[in-house]
């Protein structure tokens, strides 16, 4: 694993505040990287000791006393049945786990989209990309940021090379002209705020279909 | 129901080990009001929640952690009624997952932090989501607790507390705005007078601070 999320961006995941879209493509990365899993742990611990050390603010009359009535309705807490450890991305049937998925659409030779139905509509767009080996994404920018995770084979641009688990948090400044690796099918689970500005002749004629 | 994104828990929950019981002692405390807890002590209480459903334990939990998260969930913008409901449902919880709890894994107060995070996601998403799934993904393997479990513990949360020290007045305020009260740049901006460039700078440069003295916590 060579490219992770920013920073800012595990932050935002661990304190809960990153939109639902986003989430899902940083858990994605999660799934597959340790070093991020620790570095949200570390976030969460930070947040812990913000809640420790925050003034409180007393509970009303008798809250202490219904909590303690509500627990006669519980089950006992015995130790759950565990079910096994499941990743996000489902790789043999290159589906998400707990998510709806539109229908693979023809968006340009060589290039497929799919939507993935995320329960908070909002300004951020998920959605996955499929690319045959070799090609070429026509040129583009954004107005807002793009976060994208790869589910398979893989891409390169000036960033580098953005293999299975990498995760690309790019800006809105950052231009891109990726193209995919020539050895197999790439398919990248992607999160966008804002939209896609495509650039050249090529782009503009496709700009109506990525208009997800 | 939990976030979504945030219940793919890439195995974080292992069954913690329960410890000698200590039930006059737990008792005793609950009656205190607010003594300090020290991080072993929390862990100790949700260990004997889970060990023998203790509710001296619980009740001590409560009192600890309930005026905490009503505090948190009202510095979020909820209104006092609401932040105090969620935080009855947040020790409800603890009550109900005590089991998995892992002093290994992450303290008590990271791992509380995480439940009322969660509840705090649900609710502002409560009546968007279209369905309920078991996101509990846990490892099946029961794993003891290690010996030296609680040592870590309490140096991961000194570390942690010596990390914050070492920002910046500057920085922690921005952090505690943008990462605990989850407040957009652009708000943080305006409350303390600041271009948006230099908030987003800011909170970049103190998040990158934190990675670099906590990267290895875990």
């Amino acid at each position: 694993m060579r490219h992770h999320p920013k920073n800012e961006t595990l932050a935002e995941f661990a304190a809960g505040t990153l939109d639902e879209g986003r989430s899902l493509v940083v858990a994605t990365h999660l799934s597959l990287c340790a070093e991020c899993r620790g570095a949200v742990a570390a976030f969460e611990a930070v947040g812990g000791e913000m809640l420790n050390s925050i003034e409180p603010v007393a509970m009303s009359d008798g809250a202490r006393d219904r909590a303690l009535a509500l627990l006669d309705r519980e089950p006992s807490p015995v130790a759950p049945a565990k079910p096994a450890p499941r990743p996000v991305w489902q790789a043999d049937q290159e589906t998400l786990l707990g998510y709806d998925l539109g229908p693979w659409r023809w968006v340009s030779p060589g290039l497929h989209y799919r939507a993935v139905k995320t329960p908070e509509a909002g300004s951020t767009r998920v959605f996955m990309l499929k690319a045959v080996p070799g090609l070429k994404i026509p040129e583009h920018s954004h107005t807002g940021t793009e976060l994208t995770c790869v589910l398979k084979g893989a891409f390169i641009h000036d960033g580098g090379r953005y293999a299975a688990g990498d995760c690309d948090d790019a800006d809105q400044d950052d231009a891109h002209n990726p193209m995919i690796d020539e050895v197999e099918v790439c398919i990248c689970l992607v999160a966008m705020q804002g939209n896609i500005e495509l650039t050249g002749f090529f782009g503009r004629m496709i700009q109506p279909f990525i208009r997800i | 129901m939990q976030a979504l994104a945030h219940g793919y828990e890439w195995n974080r929950a292992a069954l913690a080990a329960g410890l000698p019981a200590k039930a006059g002692r737990l008792h005793e405390r609950s009656r205190q009001t607010e003594a300090a807890k020290s991080p072993a002590e929390l862990a100790r209480l949700i260990e004997a929640v889970a060990a023998r459903q203790d509710r001296d334990a619980f009740v001590a939990l409560f009192d600890h952690f309930a005026p905490r998260i009503k505090a948190f969930l009202m510095r979020t913008n909820l209104p006092a009624a609401g932040a105090e409901e969620l935080a009855q449902e947040a020790l409800l919880i603890v009550w109900r997952k005590a089991a998995q709890f892992d002093r290994a894994r992450a303290g008590a107060s990271s791992w509380i932090f995480t439940i009322a995070r969660n509840l705090r996601i649900d609710n502002a998403r409560r009546d968007m989501r279209g369905k309920v799934l078991d996101r509990e993904a846990n490892e099946d393997a029961e794993q003891p607790t290690p010996p030296e479990a609680e040592l870590l513990a309490a140096e991961r949360e000194q570390r942690v507390r010596a990390a914050l020290k070492n920002l910046s007045d500057e920085q922690l305020r921005v952090v505690r705005l943008s990462f605990f009260e989850g407040k957009a740049h652009g708000d943080i901006a305006a409350e303390l007078d600041l271009p948006l460039g230099t908030v987003k700078s800011r909170i970049r440069l103190a998040m990158n601070r934190l990675r670099d003295l906590l990267g290895d916590l875990t």
